[in-house]
């Protein structure tokens, strides 16, 4: 394993994205980020833009007026990348998604229109599903290998 | 000890360990985790053993979770986990006691397909004489034998039981087709009154 | 001067020296940070069942980010002026290794004994500081150019207090070589000086390093990550190794220029030591005790504190030549 590769191991940033829903899931992604937990012992950090991100932390389902800035969101985190849903909302549209009759407001979970790694069920989930589920996304990135494209947006 | 030292020694064991827990590592498994409540509703159990695929749980399913899938011969009681917020609803409802949440909670899916993101029971059918359509567990038919028997009126149970053997394996439509030769057909008692 | 085989090894030798303790104190800094606020902070011995999956100690932190951000895509906007967008990192970097030269390490003099190094160092760090303007600008972010508009306001009342600071120890020895001042004697008012001009340069660091009172460039609650925001992937990374250079730049020019005899020679390395890390511990102390001051907050302390004490300090230097 290069110094690289391990690097990235060894240095995740998250990208938290609120898609709609309850809050409960972000308090407990925050939980799981705060002293109790403290996620900087691995590295792992919050960033504020997500050209900085390497994973992206998806919560609550979502709206359909919020689906072009998911997809911007996504396109906007540089390779290699991973996509880790928390909550039931954001794994399976929860209460909120319905196939028959259709929802006027709610399109569902992120995974229709991005691919997610990363599932961690749960309403909420605890602190610690989460930081099982963001070990797991990191597990993902080190196997997806390194990318040092220069892209053009 | 002076009053400022007391303070200065009460802010200095404050700090002097920080309060976070080792979570990922369970060098010592008995703090690996934060709290577990007593009661802490976490993944949904099913015993097969119990189920008898009634569909008590799929009625008062909040988050459309429970699906009832019916295949052929197979019947699928399964619990999506993913839409699941586990709100013990159908541990409630379950007359056959089968469902317990457990306190469960740490796990996760790296595909909507796995077979960890489901609760499944399979059932098999029972298949109409007549019609030859499959329409009722074959668990649930017998325990809903038992039933009727525990609970009826010793009156009523000799003619009830004879009837039952008559309309045993016939699916509800053909049920109804032949309900005019069981000896519980209200025509019957009809007929009596009028005499 | 000294010999020129001589200082070529130690410019040399000082890129890794000056990366490698950027990187530490980089680390101390969010450690100390850590402990603070009552949690871990980047391991040192990390857990005996996760080290093989995830190494064995996290002291080189801020390097592993470094590194990892080489690893990434690098983004570019097609509104951005590209060839500033591009090239604004690398200046920075640039401008940042080279004032590491002009600073004395215990051990090494380096270029420190040059005419006018004082004067070359400080623009040097400008200059770095410059470039992390000036690629933001150039991105067309409109965070980018909120944090860039901030970056400006903020540099020019530091550089008040680097220049009010710097000039007032340079007046006192008479003399603007580093290595000189580096080397001067202590008396009565030169610890009064070393105070009041130690304060202005402490201050002007907590602006430059964006240290809490002073992080409204990269306000992440408000302009997503400021100056940064648009930079990705090997860009992102070579502002940060620019900033990792300049941590270490600004806290051996303060122990050059504050604390005299320290980086002379190779016998006060301890002393250097520990005058760094008390120096960060400082710093920390500063970054977890204070909420972010407003951009106009923080030009109305920077003038309140700044003119006052740059005045006081000028005159104990002055005072100092006038005796000697």
């Amino acid at each position: 394993m290069g110094i690289i590769d391990r690097a990235r191991v060894y240095s995740p940033w998250l990208y938290h994205l609120h898609c709609g829903g309850c809050n409960g899931c972000d308090i407990e992604t925050l939980a799981a980020l705060a002293p109790r937990f403290d996620a900087e012992r691995f590295g792992i950090q919050l960033v504020a833009s997500p050209r900085h991100a390497d994973i992206l932390v998806t919560t609550g389902c979502v709206p359909k007026q919020f689906i072009p800035m998911v997809k911007r969101v996504y396109e906007q985190v540089p390779e290699p990348k991973v996509v880790v849903a928390i909550g039931g909302c954001a794994c399976g549209g929860s209460l909120f998604y319905e196939e028959e009759p259709e929802n006027y407001a709610i399109l569902g979970s992120p995974d229709l229109m991005i691919p997610v790694d990363v599932y961690v069920p749960g309403c909420a989930p605890k602190p610690e599903q989460i930081i099982n589920g963001i070990v797991q996304g990191i597990l993902k990135l080190a196997a997806k290998g390194s990318s040092r494209k220069r892209r053009e947006v | 000890m002076s009053v400022p030292a007391k303070i200065l020694k009460q802010v200095l064991s404050r700090y002097s360990s920080p309060m976070t827990l080792k979570y990922p590592s369970g060098v010592d498994p008995s703090k690996k985790y934060s709290q577990i409540p007593e009661g802490l509703r976490g993944v949904p159990e099913r015993d097969a053993e119990k189920c008898v695929g009634c569909r008590a749980c799929f009625m008062v399913c909040s988050g459309r979770a429970t699906r009832i899938i019916d295949l052929g011969d197979k019947r699928t009681v399964s619990i999506f986990l993913f839409r699941c917020t586990y709100c013990a609803h159908c541990q409630e409802s379950c007359p056959e006691e089968a469902l317990k949440m457990t306190s469960k909670f740490e796990f996760t899916i790296g595909e909507r397909e796995d077979k960890g993101a489901y609760v499944d029971t399979d059932l098999e059918m029972l298949r109409c004489k007549s019609c030859n359509t499959a329409f009722l567990p074959k668990k649930m038919e017998k325990r809903v034998f038992e039933r009727l028997q525990e609970k009826m009126n010793p009156l009523v149970k000799e003619v009830v039981l004879s009837d039952y053997k008559k309309l045993e394996g016939y699916c509800p439509e053909c049920r109804r087709a032949r309900s005019t030769n069981f000896d519980t057909h209200t025509k019957k008692w009809l007929w009596l009154e009028v005499k | 001067m000294a010999d020129p085989v001589i200082t070529t090894i130690e410019i040399i030798l000082m890129v890794p020296v000056a990366l490698i303790l950027g990187v530490l104190f980089l680390f101390l800094f969010r450690k100390l940070n850590a402990r603070f606020q009552w949690r871990v902070g980047p391991v040192i011995r990390m857990y005996s069942d996760l080290a093989p999956l995830i190494g064995k100690t996290r002291i080189w932190q801020p390097l592993y980010d470094i590194l990892k951000l080489f690893g990434k895509d690098t983004i570019i906007t097609d509104v951005a002026h590209r060839r500033l967008f591009v090239y604004s990192p690398y200046f920075s970097l640039l401008f940042a290794i080279s004032a590491a030269f002009f600073i004395p390490f215990p051990g090494m003099e380096l270029l420190s004994s040059v005419p006018y190094s004082l004067v070359i160092a400080s623009y040097l760090i400008i200059s770095s500081i410059l470039f992390t303007i000036l690629g933001p600008v150039a991105s067309g972010s409109p965070w980018g150019a909120i944090g860039a508009r901030r970056e400006v306001e903020l540099f020019l009342v530091s550089e008040l207090s680097f220049v009010l600071s710097i000039f007032s120890i340079a007046l006192s020895s008479g003399t603007l070589v580093i290595s000189e001042i580096a080397g001067r004697g202590w008396s009565a008012p030169s610890i009064l000086l070393s105070l009041t001009s130690g304060l202005l340069l402490f201050v002007a660091m907590l602006g430059k390093l964006h240290i809490k009172p002073f992080d409204m460039p990269e306000a992440e609650a408000e302009i997503v990550a400021g100056p940064y925001t648009e930079y990705s992937g090997k860009l992102l990374g070579i502002y940060f190794l620019s900033k990792t250079f300049l941590t270490y730049v600004l806290v051996a020019l303060f122990i050059a220029l504050i604390l005299p005899p320290a980086s002379t020679s190779i016998f006060w390395l301890p002393a250097w030591a520990f005058a760094a890390m008390v120096l960060v511990f400082l710093l920390t102390v500063v970054q977890v005790l204070n909420p972010r001051y407003r951009i106009n907050n923080a030009l109305y302390w920077y003038v309140k504190v700044v003119i006052p004490v740059g005045l006081v300090s000028f005159i104990i230097a002055f005072f100092i030549r006038v005796v000697a």
